[in-house]
């Protein structure tokens, strides 16, 4: 479903993704893990189209999608979370949803509603969105007054309001406590089961371990392991660069 | 019936909303335009022209001109599309002043009745006679003033609530984020700055005709200036805000006459202590977030 080739971004020298190759199968839940700086979030950035690539390509279902505006991307159904939370702060909760939603059916409305739509059209989608995300209740709230955990719920809920087919996460779990861990578990393996193909940038192990079907491990922007989680929990490559020792 | 006096602060109060809201609309989608007399300037010539030179009626002069400074906001708005922040807001101005001096070169006159009338270089545009050959009275174009500044201020309110007023607030507030959400930032912002030359046109139009004289140094950077600090004083939160500002600086300092010779430091000043204690002004998003929903439950209350 995604293929990335030999795909690499320099910033001056720092080689942040160095000749990246992997591909992630429909309807697989697939772990990218590193150290810190070992370029997962720069892989995140360079499929959205955040900002150019050096070399390399970006296929999604057999479309090149490499350098290609992050607008087009996220029409080609790829969804995004950001490692810091990102939001629209000054906007409502549901307005956070409202428009990306319409961008997915946009292709069916003629372009008059789709811009000058009012603000109940479409309701069901973000509301089924809202309860997914345990926000329902919060809707009419401002995205910059929630709290932590449920800013968190609200970004991946934004990440799917286009309706993506594959879903990047980038540290989902990043300050989230035990029991918020394995509800995002719980929230991740619901959208598998909905046929979500998700990609998967996370530190907590417990979570990585838990859901992936597969893993590849970065260091220094360069893939040095990929196999299922229990291989890879025993490479020895990947105690070495993620734990700086073999023994640990 | 109104004083000569106020009809006057009035109709400067109403002509110069229509450069606040273009400022304000720039402002919506997070950029930063000095340039907006700019558009001002091209639809008080353009519509001048059309009534005084062309024998056009009124209102059809008003929406030539308009639709002439929005395309002055088009040629603005795409060679600019990829610079933002201070480079945006220097373009703007680089712009704005380009115009002015081109208005002082621009000369297009015609004889009638054997007179030469029409824009001549930097001696301005005189005899735009419009209201007065059709006797319309100060008081009269006061309400045409109002009512073209209402249906603007109306369309401006009804698409901050659609579904394209929550687009324009995301590329605002976060672009790249904007784009991940499906969103064609460049469409949105190059619209955005016609949009803002075609509001701001209005305004030149009217200016045109109630003065019925302009010349180029009328359309200098403290119009621009002024129309800026407007949005910025009274808040981004809603098309309201710019109104505030001007009611706020024309309506409270200039015409009561308070602090005098002194107006031009106080208004300095407290465009300067607003942008650091209220960055988006008086009526800033959460404002008008908590007006929102005072106003919604007072209603639900009844
Ligand atoms: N915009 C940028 N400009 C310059 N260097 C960058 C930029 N973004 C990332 N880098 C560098 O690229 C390298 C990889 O960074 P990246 O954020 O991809 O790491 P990461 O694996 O996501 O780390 P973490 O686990 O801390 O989130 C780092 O050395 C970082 O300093
Ligand atoms: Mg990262």
């Amino acid at each position: 479903m995604l293929e990335l080739h030999s795909l690499s971004k320099h910033f001056g020298g720092v080689r942040a993704v160095d000749d990246l190759s992997l591909t992630v199968g429909q309807g697989e839940i697939f772990g990218l893990i590193g150290p810190n700086g070992s370029g997962k979030s720069t892989t995140v950035n360079l499929i959205c189209g955040v900002f150019p690539t050096t070399s390399g390509a970006v296929v999604f279902e057999g479309q090149d999608i490499t350098d290609a505006p992050s607008h087009r991307v996220v029409a080609a159904g790829i969804g995004r979370t950001f490692q810091n939370i990102r939001l629209f702060g000054d906007l409502t909760v549901w307005q956070n949803l409202w428009v990306a939603q319409n961008s997915v059916e946009e292709r069916q409305t003629g372009w008059l509603t789709r811009w000058l739509g009012g603000q109940r059209r479409g309701r069901d989608y973000a509301g089924e969105l809202l309860k997914f995300a345990g926000l329902a209740d919060r809707a009419n709230e401002l995205a910059r007054n929630l709290a932590f955990g449920e800013q968190r719920r609200l970004e991946m809920a934004r990440a799917l309001a286009a309706r993506p087919k594959l879903l990047l996460l980038d540290e989902p779990a990043a300050g989230m406590n035990a029991e918020e861990v394995s509800q995002l578990a719980t929230r991740i393996r619901a959208l598998r089961d909905h046929g979500m193909t998700i990609l998967l940038v996370e530190h907590v192990m417990e979570l990585v371990m838990g859901v992936t079907d597969r893993i590849a491990v970065l260091n220094f922007g360069q893939k040095i392991a990929e196999g299922a989680p229990a291989e890879i929990r025993s490479d020895p490559a990947v105690r070495t660069a993620y734990l700086g020792t073999a023994d640990a | 019936m109104l004083d000569d006096h106020l009809i006057g602060v009035l109709s400067n109060m109403g002509m110069i909303s229509f450069i606040a809201l273009s400022a304000y609309l720039v402002l919506v989608v997070g950029e930063i335009s000095f340039g907006q007399q700019a558009f001002f300037a091209v639809s008080a010539y353009a519509s001048g022209i059309a009534s005084a030179m062309w024998g056009w009626p009124f209102l059809a002069a008003v929406l030539w001109g308009a639709a002439v400074a929005g395309l002055a906001g088009l040629l603005l708005a795409i060679p600019t599309l990829r610079i933002r922040g201070l480079y945006f807001a220097i373009a703007t101005l680089a712009f704005a002043e380009m115009v002015r001096l081109a208005l002082e070169i621009f000369t297009y006159q015609v004889e009638q009745d054997g007179e030469l009338v029409g824009p001549n270089g930097s001696e301005g545009f005189r005899d735009i006679r419009y209201i007065y050959e059709a006797d319309i009275s100060a008081g009269e174009f006061l309400l045409v003033i109002l009512a073209l500044l209402a249906a603007t201020l109306a369309i401006i309110l009804w698409i901050e609530r659609t579904r394209l007023g929550a687009i324009l607030r995301m590329v605002g507030e976060d672009p790249v984020l904007a784009r991940l959400q499906g969103v064609n930032v460049n469409l949105a912002k190059i619209a955005t700055v016609a949009a803002a030359g075609l509001v701001a046109g209005i305004g030149g139009a009217l200016y045109a005709h109630l003065n019925t004289y302009v010349e180029p140094k009328i359309f200098n950077v403290m119009l621009g200036v002024h129309g800026l600090a407007y949005g910025l004083i009274g808040g981004l939160g809603t098309a309201f805000g710019p109104l505030l500002g001007v009611a706020l600086d024309i309506g409270v300092l200039e015409s009561t006459r308070a602090f005098s010779g002194y107006r031009m430091i106080v208004f300095g000043g407290l465009v300067a202590v607003l942008l650091i204690v209220r960055p988006r002004g008086l009526l800033d998003e959460a404002a008008v977030y908590r007006i929102r929903r005072f106003l919604l439950r007072k209603h639900a209350g009844d």
